[in-house]
């Protein structure tokens, strides 16, 4: 689509680093809303800079070096998937519905530990006592946790491991993930920014890592329940299917989409399905 | 019967030129106590005659309550009075011990009388939210609203208040649209109330390559903050409203969503069903953060919509006219040809503009106002009861 020049010409009356915002964005009012938030966050001299790398789609995130999640301030580095709303949102749904005393939670493809840092803070805040932990195969990924981790005054402990090569996993209540679940086919119909900017190994997967997750984390671990976050419904159909005694069932997001497939062995976690 | 109507208990404390002060009620408000005691008699009548009702025993002993400290008042006045004209000498020592021992129960059922008298307002003692937006007059208008907003900026720099901007949106050309100002002092709503209404400035604009005057209007709405607006207060605004009253939308661009997008729209509505009334936050990056800030203002136009609505029938059960101020009425104007600020409530002009945008003098045109609705309502309350 293009961008009409009266459009244009109407932004650069306003300021002369909006026109170059309107291509990631596409409406004037989200453009002047990114604009504001990089002259806020960012010294002056920068902001030249912010402008023109944004215009070339890359996530502000990266170019702010942090993005909001729930109450927390996730911080976001090339190379690492940008945690987003749909994420926080199953996140805050399961934190709100478990009741017990204290769980042992193991997050896997953690990226830059959004996942189990919110668990963390939100189970604290709850007053329920909660043993995290996360892995991800990505170096850089750990890295990043740790230092989310730090900046948020959480004890989690990441780790760097494969999910397909894992062995000699502890005992955990619960698990999360968030893997990659875009398939070949959708990739070249995504977001430019994201195809462009965030890496390949968070984002393509097709059923591989639900079915590793079944067989290498699920089982060995004797978890009683698990919440893994999807794009269609062949990944949960596998889940399904390789687990044929296990209750399972999906859950939509606020926007109406297939987000997550949900199992347990009793049924403590359905309520959270739709 | 006692009335909700709360005036602002300034200025009631005059000082005596004498050597001690005497705490002195407003005399409008002794007209009232007045009232009261006509009307007790016509109650004691009633209940003389043997008619048992609930209702009226308790507006009795409410009055009589009243009476009892009115009754206290005088007396100790009146003996105060007495004893400031002595003159002899002899005496004078003696007088003077006696005034020291009236005085604090004096100064006590003084006060005791004024709250019940004249309740305090409701939600006086909050913080409040300013919002401002352009009225008539296109562009000269935003530029106008953006000149108040630095004018109540000022303001609470002047009185040393606490402030925040919780949003700030332009148009498409480039213009404000909408201000809100949280000041995070408690009690300033008591004070900044006076500053709802429509305001008018006269005066050659920027834009104006002519050298014609216009005419254009900015709106103020003064709102009572209920909460801080904080990821803190949310899950306590939330828990204010039954499920299914609010309705809660975010802006989330349509699609698979997920890991196929990556959006940094923030935005959030709220729409409070019963009453249609819509908020929208975008300001922040965090959508949480939107929220609160959301939760907080439906909570305070809620509030000022409640106490609107008991204005409105505190008058329909006067039968005068009552001349307040609506909020489709201008309430000042700023004449700057003329260097002058005219509150058209009081009458009041002062003709200092400069002084006035710039935060320092605004407090002489609040006090008038404070001033004249203050004994507006004295008098309303006489001739209500």
């Amino acid at each position: 689509m293009r961008i009409s020049p009266k459009l244009i010409r109407q932004a650069r009356q306003i300021n002369n680093l909006l026109p170059p915002l309107l291509y990631p964005n596409r409406s004037l009012e989200q453009a002047q809303l990114e604009l504001k938030w990089i002259t806020e966050e960012l010294p002056p001299n920068q902001w030249v800079q912010a402008v023109k790398r944004r215009s070339l789609y890359e996530p502000l995130q990266y170019i702010l070096g942090s993005q909001p999640f729930g109450d927390l301030d996730i911080l976001c580095r090339p190379g690492v998937l940008i945690p987003r709303w749909e994420t926080e949102e199953w996140v805050k749904r399961l934190c709100n519905s478990l009741s017990g005393q204290q769980y042992k939670i193991l997050d896997v493809c953690t990226g830059s530990g959004c996942i189990p840092i919110l668990m963390d803070h939100l189970l604290k805040q709850r007053g329920i006592d909660s043993n995290i932990e996360a892995f991800d195969i990505s170096p850089i990924a750990v890295e990043l946790a740790q230092e989310n981790a730090k900046l948020n005054q959480s004890s989690i402990s990441f780790t760097q491991n494969n999910l397909f090569r894992v062995r000699d996993l502890g005992k955990y209540d619960i698990i999360v993930s968030n893997p990659p679940y875009i398939t070949k086919d959708e990739y070249a119909t995504i977001g430019k920014s994201v195809k462009l900017y965030e890496p390949q190994l968070a984002l393509i997967g097709e059923t591989e890592f639900y079915e590793a997750l079944v067989h290498n984390v699920v089982i060995p671990s004797e978890c009683h329940s698990f919440v893994f976050e999807l794009g269609n419904q062949s990944q949960a159909d596998i889940v399904q299917s390789l687990l044929p005694h296990w209750n399972i069932g999906t859950m939509k997001d606020s926007q109406e989409n297939l987000r997550c497939v949900i199992g347990s062995k009793d049924k403590s976690f359905m309520t959270l399905c739709n | 019967m006692l009335r909700r109507i709360t005036p602002v208990l300034r200025g009631l404390r005059r000082y005596s030129s004498l050597e001690f002060d005497v705490p002195e009620i407003h005399p409008l408000l002794l007209k009232r106590a007045e009232v009261m005691k006509t009307q007790i008699k016509d109650l004691e009548k009633q209940i003389g005659d043997g008619d048992f009702d609930p209702e009226l025993n308790k507006k009795f002993s409410s009055l009589s309550y009243i009476i009892e400290h009115y009754d206290n008042y005088m007396k100790d006045k009146e003996n105060v009075e007495g004893l400031k004209h002595i003159d002899d000498p002899e005496l004078i020592e003696d007088a003077k011990e006696e005034l020291a021992s009236l005085l604090p129960e004096l100064t006590k059922t003084s006060q005791i009388l004024q709250t019940k008298l004249l309740p305090p307002l409701k939600h006086s003692d909050n913080a409040c939210i300013l919002e401002l937006r352009p009225g008539v007059g296109g562009s000269e208008a935003s530029l106008f609203t953006k000149d108040l907003c630095n004018m109540y900026i000022n303001f609470a720099n002047h009185m040393r208040w606490r402030y925040s901007i919780i949003s700030e949106q332009e148009s498409n050309s480039g213009f404000l649209n909408e201000m809100i100002i949280s000041i995070d002092e408690p009690g300033s709503f008591n004070v900044l109330r006076h500053e709802s209404g429509i305001h008018r400035v006269q005066r050659i604009p920027h834009t104006e390559t002519k050298g014609r005057i216009h005419t254009s209007t900015s709106a103020v709405v003064v709102l009572p903050k209920m909460s801080s607006g904080d990821e803190k207060s949310l899950a306590d605004d939330e828990r204010q409203f039954k499920p299914g009253e609010v309705r809660i939308d975010t802006m989330r661009a349509g699609g698979k969503g997920g890991q196929h997008v990556n959006t940094t729209d923030s935005a959030v509505r709220l729409v409070h069903i019963p009453t249609g009334i819509m908020v929208m936050q975008q300001d922040e990056r965090s959508q949480p953060k939107n929220k609160a800030k959301a939760f907080s203002i439906l909570r305070a136009r809620l509030a000022a919509l409640e106490r609107e609505k008991e204005i409105a029938e505190q008058k329909k059960l006067r039968t005068d006219q009552v001349t307040t101020i609506d909020r489709s009425d201008k309430i000042r104007t700023y004449n700057y040809p003329q260097n002058r600020v005219t509150d058209h409530r009081c009458n009041f002009s002062l003709h200092d503009v400069e002084g006035c945008m710039q935060g320092q003098r605004l407090n002489d045109i609040i006090e008038k106002v404070e001033q004249s609705e203050f004994e507006d309502r004295l008098q309303q309350l006489i001739q209500g009861s």
